[in-house]
C-alpha cells in the first residue's frame, strides 16, 4: 500500500470540452463464447485469456484535479480444481477507490452455458489488516473447463502515479495496458519485456497501449525474487503544460521527508532518554552510540500497524512508546542527532517485491525505510527487531535506495555489503566411533557471523517452542535420522550487542547408529552426511529469473575424523571435490572445495564454500548451479573402514 | 535423612520455580466471569473479561499487540486498557483501538470481525491491564474458558454467576495435572460458581500432533435449563436439546426450486439399477461439480443454503454440500441424513458436551443395502464408501426426523483400505542404478497424493515434485517417462509409472560393489525426539505399504552378501523385509504397516524401537563381487 507521505505538487488544469469516458462504452462481448486453446494449454490449470487494464485520467469540471477510473478485465479459461480454486474468488481492493463504477461477472461453462454474477452476492469487507476494504464474491457456476470473465470498473482519489502488475503465475494469452490520458502530460514505462507502448486514439483522446501475447506464467524458483520480476507497468500523469521532471519528484520527497525527519532541536524527552542511553558512559565510538539508540528504542518502543495518525507525531511516539514504522524513525533522528551521530536516511523496497527504479518516480515503491551512518559505512533497520548495527537487512540488499542527507539533498546507490565477511560460519567437527563401529560421535563447535547470528538470534528469542525444536534440529545436523542430542549449548545468543558482529556459538554432541553401515568386516560411514542435508538445485526447464542469494557468505568447515585402531581407510577420493564461478577478472566469486589429508590416525577433511556477492549472471546459471550442487555431491561421500588385522 | 534432604530440596525448588521468572512475557491474571440474567424467557448475557500481564524482559515486546475476536453472536463493549510503569507508578491508557477483518485462507466470508490495539508503553517490568465486556447474543454460545494459554498464567479464574432458577452444566478437560479450587456460592436468588487456577504452565502447539485441545487444561460451560412457572425448560440439558436447536436451524433451509434439483438428481440416476451405484453417482457428482468455498455468516453459519441455489452457483460449503446430498439422494429412494460432525481436532463427545462446541462440519450418511456410508463431498478425492480422513473416529449426529437422531461413530479405516503397493525393478547400467518403477496409491494413500499434487506441486515440474516428495535413491535421481493413471477415477487405485537414473548411488570399494535396495525409505524420519516432544504423535491414517524389489544382478557378478530377513512386529505397527534369490534376480519384499491413528507419549520409547529397527534394516545392502 501507498506510504503516508504526503507530496505537494500543485498545478491548475485548463478547462476541459472533452468528455468522452471510455469506460463507459467499454464493455465485454454480448454472447460470449469459448475461447480455442491448444492441447498443452488445456493441461494447465488455469489460462489466462485475456487481461487488459485500462487507466484512464479524465478532466473533471468540478474541480482542477482530473478524474482517475480504473478498469480491469480478465478472462481465464479453469480446467481443473486448482484453477477453479485460484480463480473463483475475486477480492476488489477499495483502496483510494471513491466510487464503485460497475462491477459484474460471468461464466462460460463447457456447454456454453452462462451465469451471471447476483449482484446481491457481492460483499463488503471492511479494513483488512493493512490492505483496506474490499468488495469480494465468489464466481458463480463454474465447472472444469469453464471460463470466467470478470469486469470492474472503479473511480479512485486522484493521484499522479500509479503501477500495475501484469504479469501472474499463469500464462495469459494477451495482456493489454491502455493508458489514456487525453490532454495531460503523462511518462508510462514498462519492465520485463521487449513490447513496446503504441500511441492509439480512443474517442479522440490520445492513448498509449501496450499489447504482450503469450506472457508466459511467473514460477517460483530457488535463488531469485519472482515477485519482484513480473512484467510491470509505471506511470504518471499531470496536467498538460507543466513539465515536472523526474528528479523534481525526488528532490520534493527529499525535501518532504528530510524537514519531517532531520531535527531542528531535541525534545526534551528526548534528552533524557538520550541520556538514559548514555547512561554517563564518555569516549564512545560511533558504532557503541548507534548500537546503545538502537537496542534502547527496540527494548522500549512498539511498531505499531493500523491507521492511527498519532503514530507519526514525536511527542506522542515519546510519551507512548509506540510508532508506525515511519515515526519510529524520528525517534531515531532525535537520538542520534542527540549524540552527534551523522546519519542519513534511506527510503528504498524490499527486493522480493520491488526493484526500486531511480529513473521513474512511483510512491509505491518507497516501502522500507533504513538509517545510513555514513561514518561507520553501517546501517540500522529500524523496523526489524533481530537486526542490529551492521549491514542492510538481505531483503533490502542490492536493491537501489534514495538517500536523504541532513541538507535534505538526494543521492541514489545500490545498497550493497560493506563488510565482504559479515555473515560466515565457522565449524569445526570431531568424529569418533563407538566400539565395534556401534556408533559415531560427532562433536561440533560452530560460529555464526552476521545475517547467520541475527537469524539464529531471532529463532532462539522469538520463536515459538516448535520453532525453536526444529532449529536446534538444524544446528546439531538436518536429516541424521537416528540423531540423539547427548549435548547442545548455545553462547551470545542475547540480541542487543554492543560490538561488531559478535558471533553466535553452539557446542554440540551427537550420536547416531544410521551414520554407519556394516559391510561384512568392514563398516562404510556416510561422512558426507554430517554437515546436514544439502538440496540439490533443480533445473528441468529454462531458468527465467536472475540468480539473487539471500546475502554473500562463507562457510569454514573443518572435519577431524578419527580412525579408531586397528582399522585403515578406502574411498577418501570421494571428499575431493572443488567447483568454482569465476568472475570476469578470473577471480573465483563462489566456490565449493573439499579436501583431506591423512595425519597419523585422523582425517582431516576441510571445505570452504564461500558466495562472494548475492547476484550472479543468469546466462551462467549452470556454473552457479554447479557451485551449489558440490555440497549436495559432498552429501553423498563415504569413507570405508577396513581391519588392517 | 539424606534423601528427606534431597527431597526437601526438590520441593522448594518446584515452588521456586512457578514465579515464572525466567520467562520473557506470563499473564498475572486472567479472570472471566460470566453473568447471565433471564428476563420473560429471554437470557441476557454479559461477560466481563480481566487480564494483567507482566513484561519479565523487554524481549518479546511483540505482545503489546492485543486483538478481542467478534462476530454477529457477540460484541465488545466497555474496553479499558492501560499500562502501568511500576517503577515510576506510571499509568499509559490505551488511546486508539481499530475494528478490523482479516482474510482466513479456509474461509471466504466471515463476520468474525477483531477491535484490534497495542499497549503503549511496554517495556522490561512493564504491567498491561486490559477489562472489556462480551455480549453473548445467543444462550448457545457461552463457549470454553482456556486455564492454560501460550505463555504461563500466575491466576486463571472463571466464574459464572446465574439466577436460581437457572440450571448450569459444565465439564472440564486436561485437567488431572493441576489444581483446580471450585467454589459454589448462593446469595439470595443468585448462584456463582467459581473455577481458580494458580501458576499454570504454557500451553503451545506441536507440529504432527493432535490439536492442542487435546492437552490444554479447559472448561466447558452451558446454561441446561431454566424453570419457570415451576415448568422445566431445557436449554442445552443434553444432546437432544442440541439437535432440537439444529432442526429449528434446518428448518429454515430455502426449500424453493427444488425440482430442478431432483432434475439433476434423476438425470445422474437414469441409467443405474443399484441403490449403491446410484448413491455412488450422486456423491460423485457434488465431489465433482460443487465447489469448496466457506461462509460463516450469522446464523447462515448454521443454516444451510437451498440446494437449488448451491447447484446454480456450484459453490457452497460443507453444510450446503451435505444438504445437496440429502436431497439428491432421498429424492432417488435412497435413504439419507443430514449429518452434524466434529473433526479430528475436537475431541468432544456429544454425550458429554452438548453444546455446538462439539461440532464444526456437516456430511450426509446414505445407508445403501444395509449399509452406513458417511458422504463428506468437501473432500473432492475421497472415494465413496469411505468418510474423510479428518471425521475417523469421531461421532455422527444423524437427523433421523424432526424429533429423532442417532449417534454413530465414524470407524478408523482399516490399514487395508490405503495401501501403496511399489513394484520396482532395478539394474546397473554403467556406473548408475536404472530403475523403473510403479505404484498403485488406493485409499487415503491416493487421496493425500492428489490433494497434495493438485494443490502444494505450484509451479514445480512433475520430476522435481516426485523427486522432493518420494525422495526416492539420492538428491541426484534423475525421474523420466512419468505417467499417472486413474487420476480422476476414485474407485480404483491411481498408478503412477516412472524411470529413475540415480547416479552415484552404488559404492565400489575394490572388487566389491555395494548396492542398496531401499531407494524408498519411508517412515526413516519418524523418529520422535523423546527429551523435547510434549504431546502425543497423530496420524492422519492407518496405512500398508508393500514393495516388491527385484534387481538384476549384472552379467560376471555374483551376489557374495544378501541381508539377512528383518523384522519388527507390533499389533499397531511393524515391517518385515526379506531377500530371497533366484538365478540373477534377487528379490527383495518390504511390508510396512501402521495400525493407530496417535502414538502417546508412554509409547515413544516403543515407536521409537520399531523406527530405529527400520533405520538399521534399510541400512542394509548387497555386496556384489566379480565371479
Amino acid at each position: 500500500m501507498n506510504r503516508r507521505l504526503t507530496f505537494l505538487i500543485l498545478f491548475i488544469t485548463s478547462c476541459s470540452i472533452s468528455f468522452a469516458q471510455h469506460f463507459r462504452t467499454y464493455d465485454w462481448t454480448e454472447t460470449p463464447a469459448l475461447h480455442e486453446l491448444s492441447k498443452a494449454e488445456m493441461k494447465e490449470s488455469s489460462i489466462g485469456i485475456l487481461k487488459k487494464h485500462i487507466v484512464e485520467y479524465a478532466p473533471n469540471i468540478l474541480s482542477p484535479e482530473p478524474k482517475r477510473y480504473e478498469t480491469e478485465h480478465t478472462i481465464v479459461r479453469v480446467n481443473d480444481d486448482k484453477g477453479i480454486a485460484q480463480h473463483n474468488t475475486v477480492y476488489i481492493p477499495m483502496y483510494d477507490v471513491r466510487k464503485v463504477v460497475s462491477i459484474k461477472a460471468r461464466t462460460i461453462n463447457p456447454k456454453g452455458k452462462v451465469t451471471l454474477l447476483n449482484q446481491e452476492n457481492i460483499k463488503e469487507v471492511k479494513n483488512v489488516d493493512e490492505y483496506g476494504d474490499f468488495k469480494i464474491f465468489a464466481i458463480e457456476g463454474v465447472e472444469k473447463n469453464s471460463e470466467i470473465e470478470v469486469l470492474y470498473t472503479v473511480e479512485k482519489e486522484f493521484d499522479i502515479y500509479g503501477t500495475e502488475t501484469l504479469q501472474r503465475d499463469y500464462k495469459i494469452k494477451e495482456a493489454q495496458f491502455l493508458f489514456i490520458t487525453g490532454q495531460f502530460e503523462s511518462n508510462i514505462k514498462a519492465y520485463r519485456t521487449n513490447a513496446e507502448f503504441e500511441s492509439v486514439n480512443i474517442d479522440g483522446d490520445t492513448a498509449d497501449l501496450l499489447i504482450i501475447k503469450d506472457m508466459p506464467a511467473m514460477v517460483e524458483e530457488e535463488y531469485s525474487t519472482p515477485k519482484a520480476n513480473n512484467v510491470s507497468v509505471v506511470y504518471q500523469c499531470f496536467p498538460k503544460g507543466q513539465s515536472i521532471t523526474q528528479s523534481m519528484f525526488w528532490t520534493n520527497v527529499s525535501n518532504n521527508v528530510g524537514q519531517q525527519f532531520f531535527p531542528e532541536e531535541i525534545a526534551i524527552k528526548a534528552k533524557e532518554d538520550a541520556n538514559k542511553i548514555l547512561n554517563g558512559k564518555s569516549n564512545l565510538s560511533g558504532f557503541e552510540k548507534a548500537s546503545m539508540i538502537e537496542n534502547y528504542i527496540k527494548t522500549n518502543f512498539t511498531i505499531v500497524k493500523n491507521n492511527n495518525n498519532e503514530l507519526s507525531d514525536l511527542n506522542y511516539i515519546l510519551t507512548n512508546r509506540s510508532a508506525s514504522d515511519y515515526g519510529i524513525l524520528k525517534v531515531y533522528a532525535q537520538y542520534l542527532t542527540a549524540l552527534d551521530m551523522e546519519f542519513e536516511i534511506v527510503i528504498t523496497a524490499n527486493r522480493f517485491l520491488k526493484k526500486f527504479d531511480p529513473d521513474f518516480f512511483v510512491p509505491n515503491m518507497l516501502q522500507d525505510f533504513l538509517i545510513y551512518l555514513p561514518t561507520e559505512k553501517k546501517y540500522i533497520a529500524p523496523d526489524r527487531i533481530e537486526s542490529r548495527v551492521g549491514e542492510a537487512p538481505f531483503n533490502i540488499l542490492g536493491n537501489y535506495g534514495l538517500y536523504i542527507t541532513s541538507t535534505f539533498d538526494h543521492y541514489f546507490s545500490k545498497i550493497v555489503q560493506e563488510d565482504p565477511d559479515f555473515s560466515r560460519i565457522r565449524r569445526d567437527m570431531d568424529i569418533s566411533f563407538g566400539e565395534d563401529f556401534e556408533n559415531v560421535s560427532i562433536s561440533q563447535d560452530q560460529d555464526y557471523f552476521g545475517h547467520w547470528a541475527q537469524t539464529s538470534r531471532a529463532v532462539i528469542n522469538f520463536s515459538t517452542e516448535q520453532g525453536i525444536n526444529d532449529y536446534k534440529d538444524y544446528l546439531t545436523g538436518s536429516g541424521i535420522e537416528d540423531k540423539e542430542i547427548i549435548n547442545y549449548q548455545t553462547k551470545n545468543e542475547e540480541i542487543n550487542q554492543t560490538a561488531y558482529n559478535v558471533p553466535f556459538k553452539v557446542n554440540t554432541t551427537i550420536t547416531s547408529e544410521s551414520l554407519l553401515e556394516d559391510a561384512g568386516d568392514s563398516y562404510i560411514f556416510q561422512v558426507g552426511l554430517v554437515i546436514g542435508t544439502q538440496s540439490e538445485l533443480y533445473q528441468e526447464t529454462e531458468r527465467i529469473n536472475p540468480i539473487e542469494m539471500l546475502y554473500p557468505n562463507r562457510y569454514n568447515y573443518e572435519i577431524i575424523v578419527n580412525i579408531p585402531e586397528g582399522y585403515g581407510v578406502e574411498g577418501l577420493s570421494s571428499l575431493n571435490i572443488d567447483k568454482s564461478y569465476k568472475g570476469t577478472t578470473g577471480e573465483k566469486l563462489a566456490k565449493f572445495e573439499s579436501s583431506y589429508k591423512l595425519e597419523d590416525d585422523k582425517i582431516i577433511i576441510t571445505i570452504e564454500e564461500f558466495y562472494k556477492t548475492n547476484e550472479f549472471d543468469l546466462n551462467r546459471y549452470e556454473e552457479f548451479r554447479e557451485v551449489i550442487n558440490a555440497a549436495s555431491d559432498f552429501n553423498k561421500a563415504a569413507i570405508l573402514f577396513k581391519t588392517t588385522e | 535423612m539424606n534423601k528427606y534432604f534431597f527431597l526437601f530440596l526438590l520441593v522448594s525448588f518446584f515452588s521456586w520455580s512457578q514465579d515464572f521468572s525466567d520467562e520473557d512475557y506470563i499473564y498475572l491474571k486472567r479472570h472471566e466471569h460470566i453473568k447471565i440474567k433471564l428476563e420473560n424467557d429471554q437470557f441476557d448475557i454479559a461477560k466481563n473479561v480481566s487480564e494483567q500481564a507482566k513484561y519479565i524482559t523487554s524481549k518479546k515486546l511483540y505482545f503489546a499487540n492485543e486483538a478481542m475476536h467478534f462476530d454477529s453472536f457477540t460484541s465488545i463493549e466497555d474496553i479499558d486498557a492501560y499500562t502501568l510503569i511500576p517503577e515510576t507508578n506510571k499509568k499509559i491508557k490505551v488511546d486508539y483501538i481499530e475494528t478490523k477483518r482479516e482474510f482466513d485462507n479456509g474461509v471466504f466470508y466471515s463476520d468474525q470481525e477483531s477491535k484490534t490495539f497495542t499497549f503503549p508503553a511496554v517495556t522490561k517490568g512493564a504491567v498491561t491491564h486490559l477489562n472489556y465486556k462480551e455480549i453473548i447474543k445467543d444462550p448457545h454460545f457461552l463457549g470454553m474458558f482456556r486455564f492454560g494459554t501460550y505463555v504461563p498464567t500466575k491466576s486463571a479464574q472463571l466464574s459464572i454467576e446465574f439466577p436460581s432458577n437457572v440450571t448450569i452444566g459444565y465439564i472440564d478437560f486436561n485437567t488431572s495435572g493441576i489444581d483446580i479450587d471450585f467454589k459454589k456460592d448462593t446469595e439470595g436468588n443468585t448462584n456463582t460458581y467459581t473455577w481458580t487456577v494458580s501458576n499454570i504452565d504454557s500451553f503451545q502447539g506441536e507440529d504432527d500432533s493432535e490439536s492442542i485441545i487435546y492437552y490444554l487444561p479447559h472448561i466447558i460451560v452451558y446454561i441446561k435449563s431454566y424453570v419457570k412457572d415451576g415448568k422445566t425448560i431445557n436449554v442445552l440439558n443434553d444432546v437432544s436439546d442440541l439437535y432440537k436447536w439444529y432442526t429449528s436451524l434446518v428448518e429454515q433451509i430455502d426449500n424453493s426450486a427444488l425440482k430442478k434439483v431432483y432434475g439433476i438428481a434423476n438425470d445422474i440416476v437414469k441409467t443405474l439399477n443399484s441403490d449403491r451405484e446410484k448413491a455412488e453417482a450422486i456423491f460423485n457428482w457434488v465431489q465433482d461439480n460443487i465447489t469448496y468455498v466457506a461462509f460463516e455468516d450469522g446464523l447462515g453459519g448454521f443454516v444451510p443454503r437451498g440446494a437449488a441455489s448451491v447447484c446454480d452457483k456450484r459453490y457452497g460449503d460443507c453444510k450446503d454440500m451435505a444438504n445437496l446430498l440429502y436431497e439428491m439422494l432421498n429424492h432417488v429412494g435412497i435413504d439419507a441424513y443430514r449429518t452434524w460432525i466434529g473433526t479430528r481436532d475436537r475431541n468432544y463427545s456429544y454425550f458429554d458436551v452438548p453444546t455446538p462446541m462439539v461440532d464444526n462440519h456437516m456430511i450426509t450418511t446414505a445407508v445403501v443395502e444395509n449399509d452406513t456410508i458417511f458422504l463428506d463431498a468437501t473432500d473432492s478425492y475421497v472415494p465413496f464408501g469411505m468418510p474423510s480422513g479428518f471425521t475417523q473416529t469421531k461421532e455422527a449426529l444423524l437427523g433421523i426426523d424432526k424429533d429423532n437422531f442417532k449417534i454413530i461413530k465414524v470407524p478408523a479405516q482399516d490399514a487395508s483400505k490405503n495401501v501403496t503397493t511399489v513394484n520396482t525393478l532395478m539394474e546397473l547400467n554403467k556406473g548408475s542404478v536404472k530403475v523403473s518403477e510403479k505404484r498403485a496409491l488406493k485409499g487415503y494413500e491416493k487421496v493425500d497424493f492428489i490433494t497434495d499434487y493438485t494443490y502444494k506441486k505450484d509451479t514445480k515440474t512433475e520430476e522435481e515434485y516426485l523427486n522432493t516428495t518420494l525422495a526416492l535413491g539420492n538428491n541426484k535421481t534423475k525421474y523420466t517417462n512419468i505417467t499417472k493413471s486413474n487420476f480422476n477415477n476414485k474407485s480404483v487405485p491411481l498408478i503412477l509409472d516412472y524411470n529413475l537414473d540415480i547416479a552415484s548411488y552404488t559404492k565400489t570399494i575394490g572388487e566389491k560393489i555395494f548396492i542398496n535396495l531401499n531407494i524408498d525409505k519411508s517412515l526413516s524420519n519418524s523418529n520422535i525426539d523423546v527429551k523435547d516432544r510434549k504431546y502425543s504423535k497423530k496420524i492422519d491414517h492407518k496405512f500398508q505399504k508393500n514393495f516388491t524389489t527385484k534387481f538384476k544382478i549384472p552379467e560376471g557378478y555374483k551376489a557374495s552378501y544378501i541381508p539377512e530377513e528383518r523384522s519388527f512386529e507390533d499389533s499397531n505397527y511393524g515391517y518385515r523385509i526379506t531377500y530371497n534369490v533366484k538365478d540373477n534376480i534377487i528379490t527383495q519384499n518390504k511390508s510396512i504397516y501402521v495400525n493407530t491413528l496417535s502414538i502417546q507419549k508412554e509409547d515413544f520409547d516403543h515407536w521409537n524401537g520399531f523406527i530405529k529397527s527400520l533405520i538399521k534394516a534399510y541400512k542394509k545392502s548387497i555386496i556384489l563381487e566379480r565371479q
